[in-house]
This record gives structure tokens, C-alpha cells and sequence, in this order.
């Protein structure tokens, strides 16, 4: 018999045909456009990169404070500050090409219009091999979330961007709906090629003493371990609603958290808060899961993929 | 930037509520500069890391000033000789002055005179005039430390010890005599909002290092945004954290 032990686990995905080297990905926002991280670490062993949401302008975002800290969690309302697909192909891609992994551009907007066209532009980039749709950010008043909460406008807007997308398409859900199956199933009838979810869960934070929000903008959205069981529950939930793969994230800063994200139904998944906790999470998680994998006696990430028993 | 394990050498408190902790590397630390900052891991249900100013550095230790003000400093307070942690350092553009800058002011109110102290071990070839402000005798601190490089005026609101009244308003009765070349400055956003008058009125130049909730604290995430206004007058947000944490005075949004 192989002894599995001395195997190095097979860490590989492919999803929508883009191959990912392993399944750890960095959630958009949390990473920038990677070039901070490449200081700490050789950020072409991530699975993938998912950059900083990009709008069709450049954006200022919210006022200050937009961070509060709260129990296993916290809350940001940066509010898509972003340089804009301009200033984005100027000032990043030039970084972004010299990469060797998967670069998902992150595309949010104010209309349908300003989706599809930013969409366009950043699918026509060489280093974009996929774009993922943010119709679920909390923190802007127009736009965003606006976009991903009734099924029909995600539907709406999905057909719409496919149209102009020239790489697969990933739609990335809001938690803050009715029924995430429902959203999953009007994203997918939109045409989207994969999912990802969850974005943050709405959330708020007081100072009691001074009678006043933490956040400028008032409310915010919670990242963190916080959210892992809301997240997983939808990742089950939406394995089972839609045909197309998808992509897991919530509060994941262990190699067993990823195993669990696996497990409910995710083919990869993104790290988000564990990035701002440490900037070396990406790849620490990374060697902790092939460790994982072989203490396990696990030969491919694929097998774990939806292997619930229930 | 290197996220570096740093073990508690000792710790002292200075005042109510305020500690000074001396770490040590087994490692050599990367180059420091004045003004930059380190970002510490407190470890238990604390995730997002604390920002605090280098006070003193050499190659293997880092001395810091910490305020105990909530949860998080609160666990570093209750931190033992020996206890490790880990710190992203250098971080931030720091104090940057130039030839032109021959006389410097030092400025600063309550736990905010910490990252000043580091000026003239950056810069040692200048003239120093400090001028640091507290609220009474019991919270003064860092008298000494910037008597080893030039005059210190200290003041406090009560008058309890020094010269009495906010340390912008003693500074302001004075300026015209000491004549800086650059003011440097830190402290609560009262006092910047009156060091930046001063600094308009005198048309002296000054530089603050500002203080915000931070995030990840490497540029990526963005949270700790600071409004600031661009020489064309639009208001842009800037990081704090490796945009800053020093930025030229009247240009901030205070």
C-alpha cells in the first residue's frame, strides 16, 4: 500500500475552466491590489488574487472612522475607495502582469451602465482571467447592494454584464437577503458561471458613552469568525440551489475552516479578514492546509469538495 | 515591513495609564526611522492588530509608549516580562527634515510627545526646542528624555508643575523669540487644530503625525483613511498608515 503521508496532496482547482494552483484566494478589499502583501511573501503562490473593487470613476469613499473592532469580528465601511478602471490600469496592471496567479478583478458600480462598462474594460485585460461581480456591498448608498438584494435586479444585472464580460463571470452574493438560494438561482439564470459568498453581514457599533455610532458612515459590514456559521450555511444552502461552482469565504483564518467551506460546497475559497489580521495569512494558510491535507491522508482538495454527509 | 517576533524585555509605567514597554529581537531589526510605527499582534479575542510610534529603537530592541485606553492595550498592560508577540515594523513615511531645517520645535500633548523623541536620534546634527503639554503634574512625562537634547518648556492646564495654560497658548506667547525653522507635532485633535492656527498665523511649517483606527495596516485595506487636502484644493483620502502617519499640517482635515 502507498504510504499517503508521503504524498504531496494535489491542491489544484479549476473553475469556469481557470485553473487555480491551490484554493486559497484573497477576498477583494482586504488585499489591495496585491502589492502591499508582496513585501511580506511570494503572493504568486496564492490560488488567486480578487483586487479591490473597481468602479467606472475614481472613488473617495467614506469619512473616518471605518473600522470598529467587535467580539470574533470586525466591521469596515470604506465604502469601494478605489482609483477607478482608469487609474487601476495605469497604477496596477502594470504590477498585476508580472503575476503568476490568478488575477480576478473585482467590478462594482452606481448603474447598469457604469457595471457593463467597467465590466468590458477590465475583462479585455490580459491579467484578468476573471471578473467578479460585486452587487453586495454594504457600504455605499447607491449601487452595490442596491443591486444584489431582490432576485430579479440580480438577474437583471447579471444578463446585463455578461454581455460585456469576455472572461467568466463570478457573481459575489450579499447575506443580507430573504433566501440566499433564491439570489443563487436568479444569478445563475442571469448567466453567471460561478458564485462567490458571502460579503459582509449589515452590522452596527456604539459607543454608549457618547451616544454615537463607531462608524462615520453609521453602519457597516461584519468580516470575521463572527460569520463563519451564517457563511457556511449559505455556501450549503447555495451548493444545493445552483449547478454552477462555488466560491466560499467568512471569517476563515485556519486550515480546518477551509476544510469546513469545502465540505458544505465550495470548490475555493477567499480569505479575507484573516489578511488584515496578519499579513502573512495567505500563506500560512496555504502550507497549513497541504500539512492538513497530509496528516488527513486527503490526496486532492477536489474530493472534499460538497462531500457532506447528512 | 517585516512582521518580526519581539519578546518584553521590561515595562515601567510612566503615569496613570500609561506604560513604557523595551522589546527585544533575537533578530536583527530592519532600518527605523522617526515618526514610523509598528503594528502589534495582542493576541486573545483581540484580531485587528494596535498601532503604536517607535519612542526609542536600535538594531534589536524597540521601546514603545502605551496608553491604556481600551480592551486591547488593556491585555498589553497585563503582559510579563518574557511574553513574545509579533510586530509589522517599520511602517509609515515617519519625519522627514531637510537642510533648510536647522531649528525644529517639538510639540507635544500628553502620550503624543512618544513618537518626537525619536527625532533627534534620526536627526542629530540639529537645534531642539520642545514645548510638551499635559493636563496636570501627576501626567507629566518625557520631561527628561527631551532636556538631553535641548530646552523643554512644560505646561499644564492646571498649573500644578511648569508654566500654566494649554501648550499651544504658552508656545504662541513665545515663538516669535525662538524663531524654529519647522514645527513637528502630536497630540489630541484640539491641540493640532491649535498648532495648525499657530502655524498659519506665524507661516512657520509644521508637520503632525495623526492617529486613526487602523486596519491591516500595510496600505491594503484602506480603513484608516485620512482627508487631506491636495495642492489643487480637492480633498483626497489618504492612508494613514503608509501614506502617513506624518502629514504636512494645514493639509490635513482636522
Amino acid at each position: 500500500m502507498t504510504d499517503t503521508k508521503n504524498i504531496t496532496p494535489d491542491t489544484s482547482v479549476e473553475i469556469c475552466g481557470v485553473k487555480f494552483k491551490n484554493p486559497v484566494i484573497t477576498a477583494s478589499g482586504t488585499f489591495g491590489f496585491g502589492k502591499e502583501y508582496a513585501e511580506f511573501y511570494d503572493i504568486n503562490l496564492l490560488g488567486g488574487i480578487c483586487t479591490k473593487g473597481i468602479t467606472k470613476e475614481r472613488r473617495e469613499g467614506n469619512p473616518s472612522p471605518r473600522v470598529a473592532e467587535t467580539p470574533m469580528g470586525m466591521l469596515n465601511s470604506v465604502g469601494l475607495q478605489n482609483p477607478g478602471i482608469e487609474g487601476f490600469i495605469k497604477e496596477d496592471v502594470p504590477f498585476l502582469n508580472t503575476l503568476g496567479t490568478v488575477v480576478i478583478a473585482n467590478v462594482a458600480g452606481k448603474t447598469e451602465e457604469d457595471y457593463c462598462y467597467t465590466v468590458e474594460r477590465a475583462s479585455a485585460l490580459d491579467c484578468v482571467k476573471m471578473v467578479e461581480l460585486n452587487i453586495s456591498c454594504p457600504n455605499v448608498k447607491a449601487g452595490g447592494m442596491a443591486f444584489g438584494v431582490l432576485p430579479e435586479s440580480v438577474e437583471k444585472i447579471t444578463a446585463a454584464v455578461k454581455k460585456h464580460c469576455s472572461k467568466p463571470l463570478m457573481v459575489k452574493l450579499s447575506p443580507n437577503v430573504a433566501n440566499i438560494s433564491d439570489n443563487a438561482r436568479a444569478a445563475e439564470n442571469g448567466g453567471a458561471d460561478c458564485l462567490s459568498l458571502i460579503n459582509t453581514v449589515s452590522g452596527m457599533a456604539i459607543d454608549w458613552k457618547s451616544r454615537k455610532p463607531i462608524l462615520a458612515n453609521v453602519c457597516g459590514g461584519l468580516s470575521g469568525p463572527a460569520i463563519k456559521p451564517i457563511a457556511l450555511k449559505m455556501v450549503y444552502e447555495t451548493r444545493k440551489a445552483v449547478k454552477i461552482p462555488v466560491v466560499g469565504m467568512g471569517g476563515i483564518v485556519t486550515a480546518d475552516d477551509i476544510m469546513e467551506f469545502l465540505v458544505a460546497g465550495a470548490s475555493a475559497v477567499q480569505i479575507g479578514s484573516a489578511n488584515i489580521f496578519d499579513p502573512t495569512a495567505g500563506l500560512n494558510l496555504i502550507n497549513e492546509l497541504t500539512n492538513l491535507m497530509k496528516r488527513c491522508s486527503i490526496n486532492s482538495v477536489r474530493e472534499i469538495t460538497g462531500s457532506l454527509k447528512i | 515591513m517585516k512582521d518580526v517576533r519581539l519578546k518584553l524585555k521590561r515595562k515601567k509605567t510612566l503615569a496613570e495609564g500609561v506604560l513604557e514597554f523595551e522589546f527585544s529581537s533575537a533578530e536583527k531589526l530592519p532600518q527605523m526611522h522617526c515618526g514610523q510605527f509598528l503594528h502589534i499582534k495582542v493576541g486573545g479575542e483581540f484580531l485587528l492588530r494596535r498601532p503604536f510610534c517607535l519612542y526609542k529603537y536600535d538594531d534589536y530592541s524597540v521601546t514603545l509608549i502605551v496608553a491604556v485606553v481600551g480592551g486591547g492595550t488593556r491585555r498589553m498592560a497585563e503582559m510579563k516580562e518574557g511574553d513574545e508577540v509579533l510586530a509589522v515594523l517599520p511602517i509609515g513615511n515617519g519625519f522627514t527634515l531637510g537642510a533648510e531645517h536647522k531649528k525644529i520645535l517639538l510639540l507635544g500633548g500628553g502620550v503624543g510627545c512618544a513618537p518626537l523623541v525619536s527625532v533627534p536620534l534620526t536627526y542629530p546634527d540639529k537645534e531642539y526646542v520642545s514645548y510638551i503639554g499635559f493636563s496636570t503634574e501627576r501626567a507629566v512625562m518625557f520631561k527628561d528624555e527631551f532636556a538631553k537634547f535641548g530646552s523643554v518648556t512644560v505646561c499644564t492646564d492646571d498649573g500644578s508643575a511648569g508654566r500654566k495654560g494649554y501648550v499651544t497658548d504658552v508656545l504662541r506667547q513665545d515663538i516669535e523669540k525662538i524663531k524654529p525653522d519647522v514645527i513637528l507635532t502630536c497630540g489630541n485633535t484640539p491641540m493640532l487644530k491649535a498648532a495648525a492656527r499657530l502655524s498659519a498665523d506665524t507661516k512657520i511649517p509644521a508637520y503632525m503625525s495623526g492617529e486613526t483606527r487602523m486596519g491591516c495596516g500595510v496600505g491594503a485595506c484602506l480603513v484608516c483613511a485620512c482627508a487631506v487636502k491636495e495642492k489643487d484644493g480637492s480633498i483626497v483620502h489618504k492612508r494613514a498608515c503608509v501614506d502617513g502617519p506624518v502629514f504636512r499640517l494645514e493639509d490635513v482635515l482636522l
